[in-house]
C-alpha cells in the first residue's frame, strides 16, 4: 500500500508544483511583456510625475518585481502581493466591466463552460469509446473504415467551421436558437420554461463539441483496443473458452481504458480549444468567449484571470485522471 | 510466438522499402497531391485570381454579398470583394504560416529531444519536465494570451504557434535518440573514442531525421489549423487575407443571416482540404517508416478452418505410426494437417501434411528451430490460429471427435475442459489487471456453472498449492510474481478444469536453469499423476531429453523425424536431427565440438521444391532437390529422407 500512497503523493506534489509554475508564468507573462494599457498609459507624456506615481501605486507596480533586495521586508514585492491577492481569491477588477471583480466574472463564465463541456465530454467518451471498440474488433471492415474516415474528416474540420455549418443547419431546418444562453426578453412562466430554453440553446454547441471530441476519442480507443487484442492474455482467454463478449468485457476493456484515461487527460487542451471556438461561434457566455472578448477589449485583468483558471483547471483534471489510472491499474505502485 | 509474426508479416517490410510502401499507400499519394495543388494555387494566385483582393476599390452597398455569377465565380464578400480571388490568395497565408511555424516547432522540438535523449542526466530530466509542463497548458488559450499581449501580426502568430507546437516532436525525438544511444554500434563508436559531434552527426541525426520528416507534416497541419482558428477568433493579422480571416469577417458581418453561404463554405472547405492533405500525407509517411502489423486475437474475419477441407479418415493408411505403441489408445490424433497464411504474395502453406499421435499420460516433444511451424501446428490444433491463417486440409481427432468440425458453444465448452494451454514465458499470458486467483476461478466457474465463489476459491487454493504457490498469493496480481511463479500459476490455470491434454509452448524459455528444471518436473508429475497427455513445443533439446517420452522433429512446416526420445538421441535418422544434435552440448561427450547448422529455415514464401532441408543438408543429392521425400520407417520410428529409401540404399 505504501507504493500506492507514494504514487498518490508524487502526483499531487507534481500537480501543486505545476500550478505554482503556472501562476508564476502567468504573473511574468503579464508583467514583463508589453501591451498592458495600465503600463502603456503611464508613458503618456501628458501625465504629471505625481499622477504617474499615484497610478503606479494603485496598480501595485511601484514595488520590486520578485524580491525586495533594497532593505526592508524582502517579501514586499509585486510577486508576493500577487500571490497574496490570489490566495484571497482576488484577481483584480475588470477594465471593461467597471468595478466588476474578475473573480466574479470568471466564476459565472466557468459555470456556463462546465454546462457545455461536461455533457459533451461525457457523450463523446461514451460514443467514441464504443465506436473505437467496435472499429478495432472489426478491423479493416466496413464499420472500421467508415469510422476512420469520419475521424480523419473531423480532425481536418476546424471546430469553428463545424460550428458554423451546424449553426446554419440548426437555425434553418430545425429552428434552434444559435446565440447566447437564454432568449433575451422572453417572459418565462416557470423555472421549467427557463430550463427548457437554456437546454435548447445548449443543443447546437453541445452537438458541435461532442462531434469534435468524438472523432479523437474514437481513434484513441481504437488503437488502444488493438494493442490489447494483440496481447497474449487475450489468447489465453480465448483458449479458456470464454465467449468474445466475455473476453472484451472482462479482459480487454479495462486494459484498453487505461491508456484512454491518460490520453484523454493529455488531450484536455484539445477540449479547451474546442470549447473556446464553440463559445465564440454560438456566443455562449463561458470562459472561452470571455477570453476572446477580453482580448478585443484589452481587458488584461480578465484575460489573466481566465487564463489562470483554465490552466489550473486542466492541471487539476489531469491530476484526477492520474488518480483514476492509479486506481485502475494495480501495477502503478511499482512505477 | 515470434514464429507467427514472421509467418504473417508481409515479407517485404524492410527499411529500404519505405519509399515503395509509401507509394503503395494510396492515401499518402492522395494527400501529397492535395497539398501540391494548394502549393500551386498559393504560388500562382496572382495569375489565377481574376481580381486583386489587396487593391483598394470603391464599393457600393450593392456589391456586398453578391451571389455567384459569371463575373464573380464564388460571389462577393462583406466588403464587396471577389471571394474566389481572396480564396486563392488565402492559400499563401495559410501555407506560409503552416510551414514557418512548423519549422520553428521542429527546430525547438528536435533540439530539446536530442539533448534530452542523448545527454540524459539532469539536463534531460529538466527538459522533459518543461515539456510536460507545456504539454499540460492548453495551447489555444496560451496562444490567445500571447497574441493579445504581443499584438496581432502574421509574424507574431507564426512565432506563437511555433514556440507552443514543439512538445510532441520533442518527446518523439527524445525516445528515438534514447533508443539509438543504446544501440551497439553507437556504444562501440563511443568506446573507440568518437566525439559527441561525430556520434550526433553520423548516428543520431540519421536515425531521428526520417521520423522528424513524418512528424513535420503533421505539425504543419496543426499549425495551419491554429492559424485559421486564431484568425477566426479575430486575432489574425488584419493586413493579410487568410481563410480564417475571411470566415471571421463573413461570420461576424451577417453572412449567415444574409444567406451568403458562398462567403462561408469556400474558405472553410479550403482549410479542410489543406489539413486533410497534410494529415493523409503525414500518416502515410509515419506508416511507411514504422510499419506496424498488429496481432489481433479476436478478429471476427474469416474462419480458421477452410470450407471444403479435405478430411482424411482415421483408417486411411496415413503411415504406420511406428512411434506409438500398438496397445496405447491415442487421445489426440493429428492427420495430414496443412495450414496456410495470407501473405502479400497470396496464401502460402506454413504447415504441410503434419501427422502425429499423443497417448494419454504421454509427454511428446515438438522440436525444431524457430520458424519451422511448431507453434503454428499447435495453434491450428487448438483452433487458435491468428487471422489470415487457416487449416486447409487434414483432421484433428480428439477422443474420437473431429476437432476441426465443431464451432461456437461446442468448441468453447470443449476448450480448457479437454485441452488447455501453457504459454511461452507466461509474461503476458496472465491479465495484468486481474488477480491470479480471479483468473483461475474464472475458468473453474465458466466450465462448472453452479460452482459457488467459495468452492471456486477453495479449488484455486488447491491448484496453486499443487504447483507450489502458497494459497495466500491467490489475491495478488501477476506483476508481483517472479517469472518462475508466473509460469507455475499458468500451469495451475491450465490444470484448473482437469484437461486430458495440455499443450505447453516454450514453457521454460526465459527462465533460469534451476527454475526450468522445477517447471519440467512439475509438468512430468502432472502427466504421471493425472494421466494427462502433454505436448511440449520447444527448440531446446535439453528440455526434450529431460521429460519427453517421444519426439516429433519439425522442419520447414513438415515432420522430419519421429521416434522414442531415447532412440532419437541415440540413433538420429534424419540429417536435420543429426545436425540439431550436433549443435547441442552433450554432457556425456564434453569434448565433442559444437557446430551450428549453417543457413536458416526456409521462409514460407520461399519453400524449396524438393526436400525442405536439402539446401542446408550435407548429404543432399539430385533427387532431394526435385522430389519431396515421403516418410520411411527407420530405427523403430519414421523419417522423411531419401537416404532411408531402400532403393537408394541399394544403389
Amino acid at each position: 500500500m505504501s507504493g500506492r500512497g507514494g504514487y498518490l503523493l508524487r502526483k499531487i506534489g507534481w500537480a501543486l508544483l505545476t500550478i505554482f509554475v503556472v501562476i508564476t508564468f502567468n504573473f511574468v507573462l503579464f508583467r514583463v511583456l508589453p501591451g498592458d494599457p495600465a503600463k502603456s498609459g503611464l508613458r503618456d507624456p501628458r501625465l504629471n510625475p505625481a499622477a504617474v506615481e499615484a497610478l503606479r501605486e494603485r496598480f501595485g507596480i511601484d514595488k520590486p518585481v520578485f524580491l525586495n533586495l533594497e532593505g526592508g521586508n524582502p517579501f514586499d514585492s509585486q510577486f508576493v502581493a500577487y500571490f497574496g491577492a490570489l490566495s484571497r481569491g482576488d484577481l483584480g477588477t475588470s477594465y471593461a466591466f467597471r468595478d466588476q471583480p474578475v473573480s466574479e466574472l470568471i466564476g459565472q463564465a466557468l459555470g456556463n463552460t462546465l454546462w457545455l463541456i461536461l455533457p459533451s465530454q461525457f457523450l463523446a467518451i461514451v460514443f467514441g469509446a464504443s465506436l473505437g471498440l467496435f472499429a478495432a474488433w472489426r478491423r479493416g471492415r466496413a464499420l472500421d473504415v467508415t469510422a476512420l474516415t469520419f475521424s480523419l474528416f473531423m480532425w481536418s474540420l476546424p471546430t469553428f467551421f463545424l460550428g458554423i455549418i451546424l449553426l446554419i443547419i440548426g437555425a434553418n431546418w430545425f429552428g434552434l436558437p444559435t446565440a447566447g444562453r437564454i432568449t433575451i426578453g422572453a417572459g418565462f412562466e416557470s423555472p421549467l420554461d427557463v430550463a427548457i430554453d437554456v437546454g435548447r440553446h445548449l443543443i447546437l454547441p453541445t452537438l458541435t463539441l461532442t462531434l469534435v471530441l468524438l472523432g479523437e476519442y474514437m481513434l484513441i480507443m481504437r488503437s488502444s483496443v488493438l494493442d490489447v487484442f494483440g496481447e497474449d492474455y487475450i489468447l489465453t482467454a480465448r483458449a479458456k473458452g470464454l465467449s468474445t463478449y466475455r473476453i472484451i468485457r472482462h479482459h480487454a476493456l479495462r486494459n484498453a481504458i487505461l491508456p484512454m484515461v491518460t490520453l484523454i487527460a493529455l488531450n484536455l487542451g484539445f477540449t479547451v480549444s474546442g470549447a473556446i471556438q464553440v463559445e465564440a461561434v454560438y456566443s455562449w457566455p463561458g470562459l472561452g468567449a470571455l477570453t476572446v472578448n477580453a482580448v478585443g477589449d484589452r481587458d488584461f485583468p480578465v484575460l489573466q484571470g481566465a487564463f489562470l483558471l483554465i490552466a489550473v483547471a486542466v492541471v487539476l483534471a489531469n491530476l484526477i485522471a492520474e488518480l483514476i489510472y492509479g486506481w485502475l491499474d494495480p501495477r502503478v505502485s511499482e512505477a | 510466438m515470434s514464429v507467427l509474426i514472421e509467418a504473417t508479416a508481409p515479407p517485404s517490410v524492410e527499411p529500404r522499402g519505405a519509399l515503395r510502401s509509401f507509394l503503395r499507400h494510396r492515401m499518402g499519394v492522395i494527400g501529397a497531391a492535395m497539398l501540391a495543388l494548394a502549393v500551386f494555387v498559393a504560388v500562382a494566385a496572382p495569375v489565377l485570381a481574376p481580381y486583386d483582393p489587396y487593391a483598394n476599390v470603391r464599393v457600393s452597398i450593392l456589391d456586398i454579398y453578391q451571389a455567384p455569377s459569371g463575373e464573380h465565380f464564388l460571389g462577393t464578400d462583406d466588403g464587396g470583394k471577389d471571394v474566389f480571388s481572396s480564396l486563392l490568395y488565402g492559400a499563401r497565408v495559410s501555407l506560409i504560416a503552416g510551414f514557418a511555424a512548423a519549422a520553428i516547432a521542429l527546430f525547438i522540438g528536435g533540439l530539446v529531444g536530442i539533448v534530452a535523449g542523448y545527454r540524459g542526466g539532469w539536463v534531460g530530466s529538466v527538459l522533459m519536465r518543461i515539456t510536460d509542463f507545456f504539454l499540460v497548458i492548453p495551447d489555444l488559450a496560451l496562444q490567445i494570451v500571447l497574441v493579445a499581449i504581443i499584438g496581432p501580426s502574421l509574424g507574431t502568430i507564426i512565432f506563437v504557434i511555433g514556440i507552443l507546437g514543439w512538445t510532441t516532436t520533442a518527446r518523439l525525438v527524445r525516445s528515438q535518440a534514447l533508443t539509438v544511444r543504446e544501440r551497439k554500434y553507437v556504444m562501440r563508436a563511443r568506446a573507440i573514442g568518437a566525439g559527441d559531434a561525430h556520434i550526433l552527426r553520423r548516428h543520431i541525426l540519421p536515425a531521428v531525421l526520417p521520423l522528424m520528416l513524418a512528424n513535420m507534416v503533421l505539425v504543419i497541419s496543426l499549425a495551419i489549423l491554429s492559424e485559421s482558428t486564431l484568425a477566426f477568433l479575430g486575432l489574425g493579422d488584419p493586413t493579410v487575407i487568410s481563410w480564417g480571416q475571411m470566415l471571421n469577417f463573413a461570420f461576424g458581418r451577417g453572412a449567415v443571416s444574409a444567406g451568403a453561404w458562398w462567403a462561408l463554405l469556400p474558405p472553410g472547405f479550403a482549410i479542410v482540404w489543406v489539413v486533410l492533405g497534410t494529415t493523409l500525407l503525414g500518416t502515410a509517411l509515419e506508416d511507411a517508416l514504422n510499419p506496424r502489423l498488429k496481432r489481433h486475437h479476436l478478429e471476427a474475419a474469416g474462419s480458421d478452418v477452410a470450407r471444403g477441407r479435405d478430411v482424411p479418415t482415421l483408417d486411411a493408411p496415413t503411415l504406420a505410426m511406428t512411434g506409438s505403441s500398438a496397445d496405447a489408445s491415442p487421445i489426440l490424433r493429428v492427420r495430414d494437417l496443412s495450414i496456410e497464411f495470407d501473405t502479400t504474395a497470396g496464401p502460402k502453406l506454413a504447415v504441410e501434411g503434419v501427422s502425429f499421435d499423443l497417448n494419454r499420460g504421454e509427454t511428446l516433444g515438438l522440436v525444431g528451430e524457430s520458424g519451422c511451424g511448431k507453434t503454428t501446428t499447435v495453434l491450428g490444433v487448438l483452433r487458435l490460429l491468428p487471422p489470415g491463417g487457416r487449416v486447409v486440409s487434414g483432421s484433428v481427432w480428439f477422443d474420437g471427435d473431429d476437432l476441426l468440425g465443431i464451432d461456437g458453444p461446442a468448441l468453447r465448452s470443449f476448450r480448457w475442459t479437454r485441452l488447455s494451454l501453457v504459454f511461452q514465458g507466461a509474461m503476458n499470458a496472465l491479465n495484468p489487471v486481474r488477480t491470479v486467483g480471479d483468473q483461475i476461478a474464472e475458468a473453474v466457474r465458466l466450465h462448472a456453472p453452479g460452482t459457488t465463489k467459495r468452492e471456486a476459491a477453495d479449488q484455486v487454493a488447491e491448484l496453486l498449492e499443487r504447483v507450489g504457490i502458497g494459497r495466500r498469493r491467490a489475491n495478488e496480481y501477476p506483476h508481483t510474481y517472479s517469472g518462475g511463479m508466473r509460469q507455475r500459476a499458468m500451469i495451475a490455470l491450465a490444470l484448473s478444469c482437469g484437461p486430458d491434454v495440455i499443450v505447453a509452448d516454450e514453457p521454460t524459455t526465459a527462465l533460469d536453469v534451476m527454475i526450468q528444471a522445477q517447471i519440467l518436473e512439475l509438468l512430468g508429475g502432472i502427466a504421471r499423476d493425472f494421466g494427462t497427455g502433454i505436448i511440449i513445443v520447444t527448440h531446446d533439446l535439453g528440455v526434450v531429453a529431460q521429460v519427453c517420452d517421444r519426439v516429433v522433429v519439425m522442419y520447414g512446416g513438415g515432420v522430419a523425424e519421429e521416434n522414442q526420445a531415447a532412440t532419437l538421441f541415440r540413433e538420429p535418422q534424419h540429417p536435420y536431427t543429426q545436425e540439431l544434435l550436433q549443435s547441442f552440448p552433450d554432457l556425456a561427450h564434453p569434448d565433442r565440438p559444437l557446430r551450428g547448422i549453417p543457413g536458416s529455415p526456409p521462409r514460407i514464401d520461399d519453400m524449396p521444391v524438393g526436400c525442405r532441408f536439402a539446401p542446408r543438408c550435407p548429404h543432399a543429392f539430385d533427387r532431394c532437390g526435385a522430389e519431396r521425400p515421403p516418410d520411411y520407417p527407420a530405427a523403430g520410428g519414421r523419417a522423411a529422407c531419401f537416404l532411408l529409401d531402400p532403393e537408394e540404399r541399394g544403389s
